[in-house]
């Protein structure tokens, strides 16, 4: 066991990093390793030994000469590019609430982005491990003790089980096991009229019904598939669709994008009819359909700010911009419909606007604080984005990939979000799992849509013209077109083994698991 | 060698004053987390190299403690450890305490003092066992479609226990509006519950229902509209004045102002005050944006934020432009107002380049490449100038000031700022000509 003791007297750090072991041939050994056997060495048993000089950080040998497991690396320091370590380079005098806000939250992000936490290992690019086992127990644990029906959660019982089978299923975890549980959760839920409450006796509202279709689309099987009343659902939905062309969130509730979003997920992965029923409010005599004037009413709730808001006239927000693009992804193809309808060069500047440094990570809004979940709901959008720029990859008959005709590239930092997440956002104590901010506790919310926002940066999305995975003809099949490819460079900051699994760009789920579901339903031809 | 401190403490770190009252139950679980690791405080207000021999080696059991590492060893080495931590009395480190999150009325839980947190924890196991009871009590009269006053009660009481039921809220709005109960009374009611519980929107979507339906009922009264326009806009501001950003507060305010017509009655006047507290509100903006370019006394009807409006007059357009200058001069950094003014420009179809010497305040940039420093104040300001020079056809000018983008002052964004480049040498020009671009591909992929 050895200590690394920086030589400044007002920063004194202590930390244990992985051994490379010569002739086992995981790390080339290194000029900075190297020198690292020297020091050891040299130093002595069984005292401290502390070396004042200036730059070099001095090794110090354990007390007890148990065997030791770690080196340290100590030009970890100069592989972290000054861009997360230093404050921004213009920052105005005037203070106000939110820039006081913004400078502590820098504050607090800055010792986990330089690795200063003793108790973490981290890589020869400053960067810790991702903490599976960990983060992968906790996910397991939140769905052991869900919220005893009634209390405050109560509404939210189904998200917990998105969030932890998501999260599962990206981390490599087989959640089949939950399946019937699942089931018997859901089942008492689905009200006879269409949908699921959030709880027992409680009104089929889209939130809940969106996570748990999810959830049994994730641990997959004709049973849980079996559990969704399709025919009421597609009625349902025709009572939430509005006249102006949007569709609220429950029965006389809000309508937001989020409804638009979800409505759109229901209709294609279950594969329903687009027709209007004709109890729906939005029914007409002109024969509309649940999908008419939808996506002009969203393309008015971009801002001037190029974002997207919850509704008309409201503040351009992360989240509602994911599920605008999602949405309008699922209604068509993403380089014909979302130039359509949404002023792209705005968006992608202000989506552009939302990552931070030294943060790294993503804010919701302008002026407002990096938060771990924005690493999906603003991370999530560079796919759809890159996809509508790029135009479709051309799959030949022969199946073989052409190069997109204008490869953009990625239009964010990779590795600024992937820092922010390995650094900022892992709980490192036994409690595990991933949260908005090192101040903040982690949750299942922020473990799945901060996973999902790693594993976004981690791989590249190609939407394919001709590649319909699911033979199924009929509506709505741009969503399936979707192919992923992990993102290989000379210069990865993160380990390999931390490559999570990849996520539908669209629905939020393991890939795959969408395809499946929807040719399920497909193929049964009607409800 | 670690020098042999000549001025080093005899004693050891002093062991934990006997109980103390603590004003909240996080700096009581703060101290008790010192208290448990005595060491490394020591340590590192010391410094290691000045320790005591003996400190130094409790120090190192303290730190294996607290990391875990003494479990690998070999059981000999392990025994040995835990006779010293033993003989020393050394304390076992307790975890750093974890935020224990807020309320259900939005209040920090650890700012509560240590008796009321235990009061807290036992309530909310009481709650758990009621609110199932009166839930399953609520379930059957809905079954039954029962509005009746005892409704009201049953509402109230579980809305109390937990504001974040949606059907609950929904029966009782129902229940409220078939029984023709007072909304004003209603109103005051809900303004109490919101004021407890920040974070929740179903509040919000009730007071949308109940506003709806008294604007019918009050029908043309002018005066009663303009008095429940005054009381709706008094408590948003007691809102507003513990979180300024609330975004649920901010959509009802823009809905009220459709609803009730507010768009001259101060609704600008409002932004500004919020502005003056604090200029990097963007909700605050954003709200001033859509009550200067929706109102339908001159916008045109169905008009996008993002598009070109002939209805606005001029004079609007200059107030709003001198209005976001003289916001980016007291803090240049601020996006705020920079997104603001190109969302003025872009509503009065002006160009950015009637801005250039405004924008050009904040960055000064030597005629020649390498000839002295440049002095940019706003990488907002430097981003504008570029769509303003590519608007120009100074593709050379806008490309450098791209470049310094990426390499300089805002190098997060490095790859947007290259894809901005590379639109640049593209046919269209700046950003408004990224349109073609998707002609182009529309058409070579024959849609």
């Amino acid at each position: 066991m050895t200590f690394l003791i920086k030589g400044k007297k007002s920063q004194q750090r202590v930390r244990f990093i992985k051994r490379a072991i010569a002739g086992q041939g995981s790390h080339d050994p290194s000029p900075a390793s190297e020198s690292l056997h020297y020091d050891q060495q040299q130093a002595q048993r069984p005292d401290f030994i502390t070396e004042n000089s200036k730059d070099k950080p001095a090794i110090v040998d354990d007390a007890f000469g148990a065997s030791s497991r770690s080196v340290m690396s100590a030009k970890t320091a100069s592989m972290i590019p000054d861009l997360f370590t230093t404050l921004p380079p213009i920052r105005d005098l005037l203070q106000t609430g939110s820039s006081r806000v913004q400078d502590e939250t820098i504050q607090e992000c800055l010792p986990f982005l330089k690795g200063a936490d003793l108790n973490v290992q981290c890589n020869e690019h400053g960067v810790p491990q991702l903490d599976r086992p960990r983060h992968i127990n906790f996910l397991h644990k939140s769905l052991r003790k869900l919220p005893a029906p009634y209390v405050a959660a109560d509404a939210s019982r189904p998200w917990m089980f998105y969030w932890a089978l998501a999260g599962l299923a990206a981390m490599g975890e087989d959640v089949s096991q939950y399946r019937e549980r699942l089931i018997s959760t859901v089942q008492p839920i689905q009200n006879s009229t269409g949908g699921f409450g959030g709880g027992n006796g409680q009104l089929s509202h889209l939130a809940p019904t969106y996570a748990i279709l999810l959830s049994l689309v994730i641990v997959g099987g004709e049973e849980a598939l079996e559990v969704i009343d399709r025919k009421a659902m597609w009625k349902w939905l025709g009572a939430l669709k509005q006249p102006d062309g949007g569709f609220q969130m429950c029965v006389g509730g809000e309508e937001d994008v989020r409804g638009a979003y979800i409505a759109a997920v229901i209709l294609t992965l279950l594969d329903l009819p687009i027709e209007l029923s004709r109890e729906s409010p939005a029914w007409s005599r002109e024969g509309g359909t649940l999908l008419t004037n939808l996506p002009e009413w969203i393309s008015k709730c971009q801002t001037f700010e190029g974002g997207v808001s919850s509704r008309p006239d409201a503040e351009a927000h992360g989240a509602y911009a994911f599920c605008v693009l999602a949405c309008l992804s699922i209604l068509g193809d993403p380089h014909i419909i979302i130039p359509k309808y949404l002023d792209v060069p705005c968006l992608i500047s202000w989506l552009s606007s939302r990552q931070y440094a030294p943060e790294g990570g993503f804010s919701g809004r302008t002026n407002k604080l990096v938060d771990g979940c924005y690493s999906h709901w603003v991370g999530g959008c560079w796919p759809l984005i890159e996809a509508c720029l790029d135009g479709p990859s051309l799959g030949s008959p022969a199946g073989i990939q052409v190069a997109p005709l204008t490869a953009v590239g990625h239009l964010y930092s990779r590795e600024g979000l992937i820092r922010y997440i390995l650094c900022c956002c892992q709980d490192q104590t036994k409690r595990g799992g991933l949260r908005d901010k090192p101040s903040h506790n982690s949750d299942s919310y922020h473990t799945c849509y901060v996973l999902a926002g790693l594993s976004s940066a981690q791989h590249r999305w190609h939407f394919n013209t001709s590649a319909t995975k699911t033979a199924t003809g009929g509506m709505l099949n741009s969503a399936y077109q979707w192919t992923s490819e992990p993102i290989v460079e000379d210069l990865q900051i993160f380990d390999g083994a931390d490559r999570v699994g990849t996520w539908h760009p669209v629905f939020v789920i393991p890939e795959g698991a969408a395809e499946r579901a929807k040719e399920y339903f497909a193929s049964k031809g009607g409800f | 060698m670690a020098p042999k401190g000549s001025k080093a403490p005899k004693a050891r770190p002093k062991p934990p004053d006997p109980p103390k009252e603590y004003p909240t139950i996080a700096d009581e679980l703060l101290a008790a987390y010192q208290e448990s690791r005595p060491y490394q405080t020591l340590a590192a207000s010391k410094g290691i190299q000045n320790l005591t021999a003996n400190e130094k080696a409790c120090y190192a059991h303290a730190v294996f403690l607290e990391t875990g590492a003494w479990r690998s060893w070999p059981a000999a080495t392990q025994n040995e450890f835990w006779k010293t931590i033993q003989s020393e009395k050394i304390p076992i480190p307790l975890p750093k305490p974890q935020d224990l999150g807020r309320d259900t009325r939005g209040i920090e839980v650890g700012k509560y003092t240590p008796a009321e947190f235990k009061l807290y924890l036992r309530r909310e196991r009481e709650i758990e066992g009621l609110l199932g009871k009166t839930m399953g009590y609520l379930r059957a009269i809905m079954a039954a479609k029962e509005h009746s006053p005892r409704v009201l009660e049953l509402t109230e009481h579980i809305i109390s226990m937990n504001a974040a039921h949606y059907t609950v809220w929904l029966y009782r709005s129902q229940t409220l509006l078939a029984l023709n109960s007072s909304i004003p009374a209603e109103l005051e009611w809900v303004n109490n519950v919101a004021l407890d519980n920040q974070k929740n929107y179903q509040i919000w979507h009730h007071r949308q229902i109940l506003v709806e339906h008294l604007v019918q009922d009050v029908g043309s009264d002018e005066g009663k509209l303009r008095e429940l326009g005054k009381s709706e806009v008094a408590f948003m501001k007691e809102m507003f004045d513990e979180d300024a950003k609330n975004y649920h507060v901010w959509s009802y305010r823009q809905w009220l102002v459709r609803k009730l017509d507010l768009w001259q009655k101060g609704e600008i006047e409002d932004c500004e005050r919020l502005l003056r507290e604090d200029v990097r509100n963007n909700s605050a903006w954003a709200h001033r944006f859509f009550v200067v370019f929706s109102n339908p006394r001159y916008c045109t009807e169905g008009s996008k934020a993002t598009e070109f409006d002939g209805g606005i007059p001029d004079e609007i357009l200059d107030r709003e432009i001198e209005f976001s200058k003289a916001a980016c001069f007291e803090a240049p950094q601020n996006q705020s107002p920079w997104n603001y003014l190109r969302g003025v420009l872009k509503k009065g179809g002006r160009k950015l380049v009637s801005l250039e010497c405004f924008a050009g305040e904040f960055v000064k940039i030597p005629e020649k490449e390498g000839e002295g420093e440049e002095d940019v104040k706003s990488s907002h300001a430097l981003d504008f100038l570029a769509d303003a020079w590519a608007e120009k056809g100074e593709r050379e000018k806008a490309d450098r000031a791209l470049r310094l983008l990426g390499d300089k002052y805002d190098r997060i964004r490095k790859n947007y700022w290259d894809w901005r480049r590379a639109l640049l040498k593209s046919d269209g020009g700046g950003l408004g000509g990224i349109e073609g671009q998707f002609v182009v591909g529309a058409k070579l992929f024959g849609h």
